[in-house]
């Protein structure tokens, strides 16, 4: 209640600041205070938000700094005694493209967004104001909207689903974010499968697949490299947000993982004269076969045995 | 009960699939102040508790909240009121889980205003899985990973920054392995690990920007150790308990040490408002150099006494290059054009002398060499047009060129002067869509992926394939629906054996607020996967290759979550969660041989109801209860089933 009175108050405050005669200085800019007393709810908490410290930086100009900094010249706005139509960006009324190039002045020489204008995000009218609210944002870091994960969840529901899955990685838990694997400002073409799919996934530090971040141990080099790994990456065999098989595998059975592979047909592989079949000593028939892992247990690399049982 | 019209808190606004930390804080959102500071925090210190009937592993696989007192969840805030802070103007901390939840994880922030900037991210995982179906139930990971970032970045918002970083993950713990001994016609065995992984990166960098061009440049150092070592010092007969083959004792230890110095550049450069361009090299050589030292004493088939032991020295490596220049045009506000050349390639070789000594009797020796060669060049070229407001298209073409180069030598000494077989792989796909906003909450968007590659690497790989994608969504302030389909199909034929496989997902996902104080959502998911694969394998010594892999997955997952408040003080949620994979319909497993002509189905259910109050008790303290119940069911087999209640009491508290 006592925020509505100050909010009433500060329109009445506004109207009459509006009554005013403008100032002499013909700068088009008023200065933060000026959008205080009828923005008394974005302003009381701005302190907290990261872009507060364009209000301290020294020498900043005044197109660079608070309010104006997003919102653009505001002069006129007060004069006119508020209006959406009066203040230079108004968000709620802004193209997704004027959206990005007013967040794009300041933050496009992070190289985390180098790929911004060219990604799948950009091309579905999905841009900054569609995941981060800047002024209503529980998060004082990156100003999200919500929750990472619900954010995402809120246009992928078949991730949602996919993470709802037994076997999962633990982003619901809170222990990885969407952002440990992908890069939702755009990404580079990646470094398996000719680069092209799957697209907003960021590349390790090593110039890998993003798995290795956490999985070094399947990183190698190693003497006998697990070809399928190395050339089209780990969803070759894994389904990486969820699953109901064991080890986020595509099938259920394990053996049927390796056996559509290595069928001998064909020029796959990597002598290009189809992926070697299995030993003849193998009996399909006895059960003990059919747990390829048991004895080929490095399938991500093997430094002591070319077939894996080491 | 009066019901005061009180605007809900943007708490999560999907059904929350885990039932803690709760998501409503103690004390003031606006803080107090205290000297030119105002701090804001909140403390949630509860215990949760479990009750699982059925198989106890699984449940540590899927979920793995146990019994005892924990931080659920804590949040400091201390924030400088006018950004003139003498030593720092904001400090945040974030925890959870601390104490005793298998996912931990605590996030911390200091700043100083133009001075400096730090960040410290830790992760705690515990990973129990004893996954029955790998390995026939051999395979069992108990470990702990721990992850840790620090990034100290000097003068944030000058145009001369520099940057420093320190990561570290750390993998430990028991596990089982398996493994086969002492010939082709051995018998299969488990043994025990001790699992031992570190790796350290170290990051140095700096960032300038003179005009409107910036450069980034980052060196880094990784250095990466697995001293995990195996044993088994007590007899086993083995996977067979028929034949005479044993193992009576296993040492074994295989140190790999390796590092990856690296370099990373960016260039970014806004030529004029219409024209950007964007460079970025990386390069990095990774080595590992192991050993391999193992003994084994047993018995063989024969029943006769057995000892081998093996000796492997070698290192691996692999450099990896990468580069990326993408240039982008704007002429005016409607038409955005890219294009981006990539680079990349890798290769990974190695050297390794092996030598085995069989009952005392020296065996084999070997040296060996390998060599895997990938060079990736892609280009892509995209654009976007905008008409009108309500209305715009967007197409990119794409095309890469992927060499793949093999060596595989094994012999007494190794001549390096053979040629490595080549191969070459070209990929064309092309992207149209198009995006619609008839009227403002209205948003309509369809796109088509058709792509061939004319070599495909393995059977399964993508060769000729489309992907079409189209998505609805209806927002409003108080309603909200979205509804979207995706589709994959894929055809990858050989003469005798070919790969196809169709994907479609349907979902529909919807939030309605009907009262200030009361949020309701859902949302369903349909995913219907069949995939066919011809299979080659030996049965009773003949070779068949005329069966057929041919798997099914038709999986429903479904949501839903009501929230509401309460006269301001009391919040309740309730939620459920369910997903089924009915597989091709059928109600009970098929048998032994036909698996294989068959279609290759998992039947499975796994549901989670969740229910959540949390009152305030006083301004600064809060009192919470939750109860979440995880219902795991397969069709064919109950060996892994499982029901539990878990749930939690805490209260949260704000100094």
């Amino acid at each position: 209640m006592g925020l509505r009175l100050l909010a009433t108050a500060g329109v009445i405050s506004c109207w009459t600041l509006g009554a005013q005669t403008p100032a002499a200085n013909d700068s088009p800019f008023a200065g933060s205070n000026g959008c205080r007393p009828c923005h008394p709810a974005q302003a009381l908490q701005f302190f907290r938000n990261p872009h507060f410290k364009t209000t301290v930086a020294k020498g900043a100009t005044p197109e660079n700094m608070g309010c104006e900094a997003c919102h653009g010249a505001g002069k006129k706005h007060i004069a006119a005694g508020g209006g959406r139509a009066t203040i230079p960006n108004a968000f709620s009324l802004m193209q997704p493209n004027q959206v990005l190039d007013a967040c794009l002045r300041c933050h496009s020489k992070d190289v985390n967004r180098a790929n911004i204008r060219r990604s799948s995000h950009t091309q579905a009218n999905v841009v900054c104001t569609s995941c981060h609210s800047i002024h209503r944002s529980d998060s004082a870091k990156s100003l999200l909207a919500a929750k990472q994960a619900d954010v995402c969840y809120g246009c992928h529901s078949d991730v949602r689903a996919q993470f709802s899955q037994p076997f999962k990685h633990r982003v619901n838990e809170g222990f990885m974010t969407c952002s440990d694997c992908h890069n939702p400002h755009g990404a580079n073409s990646g470094v398996s499968k000719t680069g092209h799919r799957p697209r907003m996934v960021e590349t390790g530090l090593q110039n890998e697949q993003p798995c290795m971040k956490c999985h070094t141990d399947k990183r190698g080099p190693f003497l006998f490299e697990h070809a399928a790994v190395r050339v089209d990456g780990c969803e070759s065999c894994h389904s990486p947000h969820g699953s109901t098989n064991a080890r986020l595998l595509k099938r259920p059975v394990v053996f049927t993982v390796c056996l559509e592979c290595h069928n001998g047909s064909g020029s796959f592989g990597r002598q290009a004269d189809g992926i070697p079949t299995q030993s003849a000593s193998h009996n399909m028939a006895d059960p003990r076969y059919r747990n390829c892992t048991t004895c080929h247990v490095r399938v991500h690399g093997s430094n002591a045995d070319r077939r894996f049982l080491r | 009960m009066r019901v005061l019209l009180i605007v809900l808190a943007s708490v999560a606004a999907h059904a929350q699939p885990v039932v803690a930390p709760t998501p409503q804080t103690a004390g003031s959102p606006r803080g107090d102040n205290a000297g030119p500071y105002n701090i804001t925090n909140s403390w949630e210190v509860g215990y949760r508790f479990r009750d699982v009937d059925g198989n106890n592993g699984k449940y540590r696989s899927d979920v793995n909240f146990g019994n005892g007192v924990r931080l659920l969840g804590g949040t400091l805030g201390v924030t400088s009121r006018d950004g003139k802070g003498k030593w720092m103007d904001e400090l945040l901390l974030d925890a959870r889980g601390l104490g005793n939840d298998p996912y931990q994880f605590s996030s911390f922030r200091v700043q100083k205003n133009a001075l400096y900037r730090y960040d410290l991210l830790w992760r705690s995982n515990e990973y129990f899985n004893p996954a029955l179906p790998i390995a026939g139930g051999d395979h069992f990971l108990s470990t702990n990973r721990q992850m840790q970032d620090h990034d100290l970045t000097l003068l944030p918002q000058s145009k001369l920054k520099f940057r420093v970083g320190y990561s570290r993950n750390t993998q430990g713990g028991p596990g089982l392995w398996t493994g086969q001994w002492f010939d082709g016609r051995g018998d299969e065995y488990s043994y025990f690990a001790n699992i031992r992984r570190n790796q350290d990166e170290y990051r140095l960098g700096g960032d300038l920007q003179i005009g409107r061009v910036k450069l980034s440049i980052t060196r880094g150092w990784e250095l990466f150790k697995d001293d995990t070592n195996f044993n088994r010092d007590t007899l086993t007969p083995g996977a067979n308990t028929t034949d005479r083959n044993t193992l009576s004792f296993l040492r074994r230890d295989e140190p790999l040490h390796g590092k990856t110095p690296y370099w990373r550049a960016h260039l970014l450069a806004d030529l004029s408002k219409q024209f950007t361009i964007h460079g970025r090299f990386t390069h990095s050589d990774g080595q590992r150099d192991f050993i391999y030292d193992e003994f084994a004493r047993g018995t063989d088939r024969l029943g006769a006494g057995r000892n081998r032991q093996t000796l492997l020295t070698g290192a691996g490596r692999r450099p990896v290059t990468t580069g990326h220049a993408t240039v982008t045009w704007m002429p005016n506000n409607k038409v955005t054009v890219a294009n981006q050349t990539g680079f990349h390639q890798t290769r990974m070789e190695g050297d390794g002398k092996y030598s085995e000594i069989n009952n005392g009797s020296a065996g084999i020796a070997f040296a060996q060499f390998q060599f895997l060669g990938i060079r990736n060049i892609s280009n892509t070229s995209e654009a976007s047009w905008q008409p009108f407001k309500q209305a715009g298209v967007f197409g990119s073409y794409h095309f890469a060129e992927r060499r793949i180069r093999s060596n595989e030598q094994e012999d007494f000494e190794i001549p390096r002067g053979t040629v490595p077989i080549e191969q070459i792989n070209r990929n064309k796909a092309g992207i149209f869509g198009a995006r619609l906003n008839p009227v403002a909450p209205l948003r309509i968007l369809f796109s088509a992926e058709v792509g061939r590659n004319d070599r495909p690497f393995y059977p399964t790989s993508d060769k000729n394939y489309e992907a079409y994608t189209a998505r609805a969504s209806w927002r409003q302030k108080k309603f909200d629906l979205s509804t979207d389909f995706k589709s994959f199909n894929n055809a990858n034929s050989t003469s005798l054996y070919v790969h196809s496989s169709t994907g479609r997902t349907w979902g529909a996902t919807t939030g309605f607020t009907p009262r200030a104080n009361v949020r309701i959502d859902a949302g369903y998911n349909y995913l219907l996967l069949d995939t066919l694969t011809g299979l080659a394998y030996f049965a009773d010594f003949e070779l068949v290759e005329s069966n057929r892999s041919y798997y099914v997955s038709n999986l429903h997952t479904l949501h839903a979550g009501v929230q509401a408040q309460v006269q301001k003080k009391v919040d309740l949620y309730a939620g459920f969660v369910r997903t089924q994979d009915r597989g091709d319909g059928r109600s009970a497993a098929s048998g032994a041989q036909s698996v294989f002509t068959a279609a290759q189905v998992f039947p499975v259910s796994y549901a989670s109801p969740l229910a959540r109050v949390s009152f305030q008790v006083r301004a600064n303290l809060r009192a919470n209860f939750g109860w979440q119940y995880y219902d795991y069911a397969e069709k064919f087999s109950r060996a892994q089933n499982y029901a539990a209640h878990t749930g939690y009491v805490s209260v949260s508290y704000s100094f």
